[in-house]
């Protein structure tokens, strides 16, 4: 059969083509994924310290981390030179030691010299702070104390116990702030009691009951805040207001100012505060120390007797 | 006789005296050999601001104390140590990889402690590594 000149030349542009049809790349095969976004990393140190002067912090340290824990609080400055304003004056001391046994959860033991009381406290991190995922860090604390004094102190042995929790809110704003809100519930298990009367004996009416002077629930709001002056030095704030009214001997708020000084293994922080309880629910029912009284901005006056320094180490270790 | 008793007493407390004055020198380190693997990995992480700036507080906590504000050795630690901490700035150690820097600050040996438990977030010390590079002359 005979091709002609221009079937050729179909055949041959046909041919063409199709090669070239093979060797054109598909621009729709080749992939237009952006590379995956990097996922967000929970934000570090927003505390650096499981402490932030008498309140714990959000901080659970990473996991093999055993911690030891030097809690130091003077007596008050009201006898001023005397006792050189609070230095020779009975003290209150705890000595504690916490370990990380799984990552966000930390376990501790500690004896504070006050009625010789021992607490051992869970501490869990629900969830960190993480950009486009939780605006705030939250940690659940909570403890359980052991009145360990003779037992002439006691009616019964269920007296000695008290409890504390606590759950820790606290963003960091910006790579020199953070802040920490805090809410507790304090329990006690024996309160003092009086009689209440009412009616007389001359018509039948005599009524006595017992009251507590104190109810067994206190809640209170702790705020807190650090604020970095150096990468290694910052400055600390707490707040710890009571919001439970109890019949008498209500506790007085807490206002605490300080330093703290972070290295590798060690975080050194001294202040001034008014708790010198240093268990919790101790500190946030039976303060007695009033730091001030404010009528309005204008009307402030401060009581300097009521305030106590006090410094707390933690040295820890990575096992 | 008694001339003699007391230069001897004297060269005694002399040399008592003198020891208590005193120092240990320190050694030189002994050479570190990094497996062949981890000298040749691969820093991930890019040296943007944000790792030099992660980087640099961490090295501030961690590493000053020992290293030095800027690696040369000189921190306030440094002298209690058995082995001279070397001078990061310096071409021997600049010339290492990434990875062998990594290693080092990671495992520890002797004096250096280890940091993979206490930095157990391996890109914040592929960060450090990166400051570490900051230093060189």
């Amino acid at each position: 059969m005979r091709v002609s000149r221009f079937s050729a030349l179909l055949i041959l542009l046909f041919s063409v083509t199709t090669v070239f049809g093979q060797v054109t790349v598909d621009s729709s095969a080749v992939s237009t994924e952006k590379p995956a976004p990097k996922k967000p990393k929970p934000v570090k140190n927003t505390f650096e310290s499981i402490w932030i002067i008498d309140n714990q912090t959000v901080l659970v340290p990473v996991k093999g981390t055993f911690e030891m824990d030097i809690i130091h609080r003077f007596g008050t400055l009201e006898t001023g030179y005397e006792d050189f304003y609070g230095f020779f004056a009975p003290s209150n001391i705890r000595l504690g030691f916490d370990y990380v046994p799984i990552s966000k959860l930390m376990l501790g033991l500690s004896i504070t010299k006050a009625n010789m009381t021992w607490d051992g406290f869970v501490k869990y991190s629900l969830f960190t702070q993480t950009k486009g995922k939780f605006p705030v860090s939250l940690t659940y604390y909570g403890n359980m104390g052991v009145d360990t004094r003779t037992a002439d102190n006691f009616i019964h042995t269920s007296d000695r116990f008290s409890f504390f929790n606590q759950l820790l809110i606290a963003r960091k704003i910006n790579d020199k702030l953070s802040i920490q809100v805090a809410p507790s519930v304090s329990h006690i298990n024996i309160v003092n009691g009086y009689y209440k009367t009412s009616g007389s004996v001359a018509d039948s009416t005599y009524e006595s009951t017992v009251e507590g002077e104190m109810k067994h629930n206190h809640f209170a709001l702790a705020i807190s805040a650090r604020y970095k002056l150096k990468p290694s030095l910052a400055f600390l704030m707490s707040y710890d207001q009571p919001l439970t009214k109890h019949p008498t001997n209500n506790p007085n708020p807490n206002f605490s100012l300080g330093f703290e000084a972070n290295t590798s293994s060690h975080t050194f922080q001294l202040f001034v505060t008014n708790y010198y309880f240093i268990t919790p629910q101790r500190n946030n029912m039976f303060n007695q120390n009033n730091p001030a009284t404010i009528k309005s901005f204008n009307d402030i006056t401060l009581y300097p007797q009521n305030w106590l320094i006090g410094f707390n180490i933690t040295r820890l270790w990575n096992w | 006789m008694k001339r003699n008793f007391f230069i001897a007493f004297s060269v005694i407390t002399i040399v008592v005296i003198a020891s208590g004055f005193s120092y240990r020198f320190q050694q030189d380190p002994k050479p570190w050999p990094v497996p062949d693997k981890n000298a040749k990995a691969v820093n991930p992480v890019k040296s943007d601001a944000e790792s030099l700036k992660t980087g640099k507080e961490i090295w501030t906590k961690h590493c000053q104390s020992c290293h030095g504000k800027l690696g040369k050795g000189d921190g306030s630690k440094a002298a209690q140590l058995k082995t001279t901490v070397g001078d990061f700035s310096s071409v021997e150690v600049q010339k290492q990889t990434d990875g062998a820097i990594f290693y080092k600050t990671s495992e520890g040996r002797d004096d250096m402690p280890s940091f993979k438990k206490k930095i157990p977030d391996e890109e914040e010390i592929w960060a450090v590594v990166n400051y570490v590079r900051t230093f060189k002359k």
